[in-house]
């Protein structure tokens, strides 16, 4: 199962990318920055992501639950930050936030110095599709597709219909490339219900990938696995993103995960733990 | 993309839409049923009523007469320049129809028809619905030899049917004629043998005996053979004829025989002044026939339905029997006429209404006995123009030039109208049913859309998590929104093509789909007593498919954006939060 060993020779090609990049004020960083360093790990000088005095509450009129009360971070350029802490800390809520899925009461979101918790749906549905790769505890695989058509889809959803089918080519090497690292290369047009939890989970960090984000966003990523298969994953995890140089964000309650990370934000009770 | 994509997979996946699609599909296969069957039959309606009524007719109350035809149809087509076609004169008039059946008197009521033959066919389409295919190429109202319809007539009707039945007639006179004159015979001898009986007898009687004496000649040795009837009597009258009737013959078989007839009586003062009549002058039943004239269809025919379920078709009367018409003649004091005339043909447009009715004579012949014919100018007048346009001319606008021509202050008398006039109560009637039809069966598809929209409500709900993971990677609302637009208008195209295959298919099978309903119920579906049409007449329009399909798609769609909606809006973490 675990086929995927940092032994492995993971050839990622990723000169392609540089024709489609839109050019606009948010990539302007991104193609500054060096994503060919063959380091292993690189602790960045600047952060990627920053948040300041967040607020966020559920409920609705005089019934309102605080989540976050005032959460300040800051997210390094291509490293491994952990955000643990207890079920109803608030940190799922946080990375819903950091991933534009949910705008908060209060506060600020900046990402790559823009600002981000204000922009127009239309631009946060950019920045999710193109910047940041989400994983979710669930997996959230479309049970009507295969494994491949899944890892597609941001690709889909990026493009028109035209412009889909003249790039069709190099989306499904790249998906078939990204599918074959994480060890899934033998079930391209499997469907959802076939695979086991780690494969899925698998299959949702290749769709992640899939659009070379410049951030992952992984919820509890291994929650809903047992250890064997949360081991794979994480495996798989740390190896890609050795291998692609990625900012990664994995939110859990698990401390022995939480140690593989560079660094652990502790969230209590909606506030920073320091 | 994944629009496309997630549309065509939820389509093959979700069969619980496919069966909400199943009411659409029968909606549009049974509007475009119930659409071919009604415009076919419209179709054929008005091919019927056209086909007869002509495109444009002066009329007056049938009773009165429009005099000068030829001068009318000058300026008729004077006025109308290059749009006529041709113009014929017609006279019209209800009359009684009578003829023996089987010794019984029939008699109806008959709308009689005065036609010009040649330029009657031009005008109308009469001469393609006549029965006897001679006449259907060259016209006349002369008995045909032959031509006609084998299948209805099994060769009983034309000249050899008329021959035939008159030397059977003459067989059975001749016949009765011998066994009167046998019991004379007797009687004779009766009387002879037993004298006593004579003194008894009255004075009267006394004379009788000694006439009969003398008068009777004596019984043929054999009696000739009564042949039972149809066509065996052929041969026979053939093998006996050299055989002469014995008794008095008729008029005309004594023409026949001398060649001429001297009607000179001594007793005739102006006998000397009387001219000597030749027997080819003389009318022979054998050689010559009465007026033609041509009655419609089912005046004659009777279509009884035998218990087998087998359609069987009498006769009342056939070609070359004769039959008599009764009319007034017109004028200030109308007097009854009646004319003997001899059946040439039968008319049959399968319009009940025109079949069960119409007789034609001769134009000149029905002027002539109504007494339409000016002594001075020896003109006939009529009682209806009727004109036929060419190929694209605008009925509405003949009809009011020729009305500026005819004012109606100085024409009060007449009446100009289209033939779809004439027939526009029927024609809005079946319009209206149709437009109404069309009504219902779309409420049908509009409820087939309720089913849609409750099942995709239902979807959405089912694929909330879905929508949820699309948003979440960046999927804008109006993508995820197109996605289940596209469902329903695949889903709607689905059931509309397939409707439309279907109600095709049952359109071009109907009338072996009506047999076999037939079978499986015994209801016969469609009766052809009833319809006068052998099968269900069809018509499919292109258009009617096109807009039925666009209507029941455009159902689909709307049906779906309901829910389509509620999709967009969802929250992307609300959904996602659903495990």
């Amino acid at each position: 199962m675990s086929d995927v060993a940092p032994s492995n020779p993971l050839r990622i090609d990723r000169e392609s990318k540089g024709g489609n990049m839109p050019a606009t004020e948010l990539h302007s960083a991104k193609s500054s920055s060096s994503k060919f360093n063959s380091a292993p790990l690189r602790i960045a000088d600047t952060s990627v992501m920053s948040v300041s005095g967040l607020f966020k509450s559920y409920g609705k009129g005089a019934v309102q639950v605080p989540v976050l009360k005032g959460v300040d971070l800051e997210i390094e350029e291509g490293g491994f930050t952990a955000i643990i802490g207890q079920s109803g800390s608030g940190k799922s809520t946080l990375l819903h936030l950091l991933g534009t899925l949910d705008a908060p009461d209060s506060g600020e979101i900046y990402f790559r110095d823009q600002r981000i918790d204000n922009l127009a749906p239309r631009q946060q549905e950019h920045l999710r599709n193109r910047e940041f790769g989400l994983i979710f505890q669930f997996y959230h695989l479309l049970p009507e597709l295969t494994t491949l058509e899944n890892v597609l889809i941001p690709r889909m959803v990026q493009d028109g219909f035209f412009r889909y089918l003249k790039n069709k080519r190099s989306y499904r090497k790249r998906a078939i490339e990204l599918l074959e690292m994480v060890g899934l290369g033998h079930r391209l047009t499997h469907k959802p219900s076939q695979l086991s939890g780690g494969e899925m989970q698998r299959t949702a960090i290749a769709r992640s990938l899939i659009s070379d984000p410049s951030i992952l966003l992984a919820d509890e990523p291994t929650g809903n696995l047992d250890s064997e298969n949360g081991a794979e994953v994480m495996e798989t995890l740390t190896a890609l993103r050795k291998h692609e140089n990625l900012t990664v964000v994995m939110v859990t309650h698990d401390d022995q995960l939480a140690s593989q990370a560079d660094r652990i934000i502790h969230l209590v009770n909606g506030v920073v733990a320091t | 993309m994944y629009k496309l994509l997630l549309s065509w997979r939820y389509l093959k996946t979700r069969f619980i839409a496919l069966a909400s699609i199943v009411s659409v599909t029968l909606g549009v296969a049974t509007l475009i049923v119930v659409n071919s069957v009604m415009a076919g039959f419209v179709d054929q309606m008005k091919n019927r009523l056209h086909g007869i009524l002509s495109d444009v007719e002066i009329s007056t109350q049938m009773f009165s007469e429009i005099p000068h035809p030829e001068r009318h149809v000058e300026i008729i087509k004077q006025t109308l320049g290059d749009q006529i076609q041709e113009a014929t004169c017609v006279v019209r008039t209800p009359a009684l129809l009578s003829f023996d059946v089987r010794g019984r008197q029939w008699t109806q009521q008959i709308m009689l028809l005065g036609i010009d033959d040649e330029t009657f066919g031009k005008v109308t389409d009469f001469e393609p619905y006549l029965t006897n295919e001679i006449k259907r190429n060259s016209f006349s109202f002369d008995l045909e030899e032959d031509g006609y319809d084998q299948e209805k007539f099994k060769g009983d009707a034309g000249w050899k049917y008329r021959r035939t039945r008159i030397e059977i007639q003459r067989r059975i006179e001749a016949n009765s004629r011998e066994y009167d004159s046998l019991y004379d015979n007797a009687a004779n001898a009766f009387y002879a043998a037993e004298p006593s009986h004579v003194e008894t007898a009255s004075h009267e009687n006394t004379n009788v005996q000694e006439e009969q004496g003398t008068r009777f000649a004596p019984l043929p040795a054999t009696l000739p053979d009564i042949p039972p009837t149809g066509n065996p009597v052929e041969e026979g009258i053939a093998s006996q004829s050299p055989q002469p009737l014995t008794g008095d013959q008729s008029a005309e078989n004594q023409a026949s025989n001398d060649g001429s007839i001297h009607r000179i009586s001594p007793f005739d003062p102006h006998a000397k002044f009387r001219p000597e009549i030749k027997s080819e002058d003389l009318f022979d039943p054998m050689k010559d026939h009465r007026t033609g004239i041509i009655l419609g269809l089912a005046i004659s025919e009777r279509k009884v339905e035998l218990p087998s379920g087998e359609l069987q078709d009498a006769y009342l009367i056939r070609p070359g029997d004769d039959a008599n018409i009764m009319l007034t003649t017109i004028g200030e004091s109308p007097k009854p006429v009646i004319e003997n005339c001899t059946v040439v043909d039968f008319y049959s447009s399968n319009m009940h209404e025109y079949d069960s009715s119409f007789a034609f004579l001769p134009l000149s012949e029905l002027q002539q006995l109504r007494g339409m014919i000016d002594p001075m100018t020896g003109q006939g007048s009529v009682s209806t123009i009727q004109i036929k346009l060419k190929e694209g001319a605008d009925l509405d606008a003949v009809r009011d030039q020729l009305i500026a021509q005819f004012p109606p202050n100085y024409f009060p008398d007449y009446d100009i109208r289209t033939w779809q006039d004439t027939q526009r109560p029927l024609l809005s009637a079946v319009k209206m049913e149709l437009t109404i039809l069309n009504i219902l069966l779309f409420l049908i598809i509009a409820v087939a859309g309720f089913g849609i929209l409750a099942t995709f409500y239902m979807i959405v709900v089912e694929k909330t998590k879905d929508i949820g993971i699309l948003k979440a990677l960046g999927a804008p609302s109006r993508g995820v929104m197109s996605i289940f637009l596209g469902y329903g208008m695949s889903l709607g195209t689905v059931g509309t093509g397939v409707g439309i295959v279907i109600g095709l298919l049952f359109v071009k099978y109907i009338n072996e789909i009506a047999d076999a309903v037939a079978v499986l119920t015994g209801q016969e579906v469609f009766d052809p007593t009833i319809y006068y049409f052998s099968e269900i007449p069809t018509v499919v329009n292109p258009v009617t498919i096109f807009w039925v399909a666009i209507g029941a798609i455009a159902i689909a769609v709307l049906a779906s954006v309901l829910p389509a909606l509620r999709a967009a809006r969802l929250h992307p973490v609300e959904a996602l939060r659903y495990e």
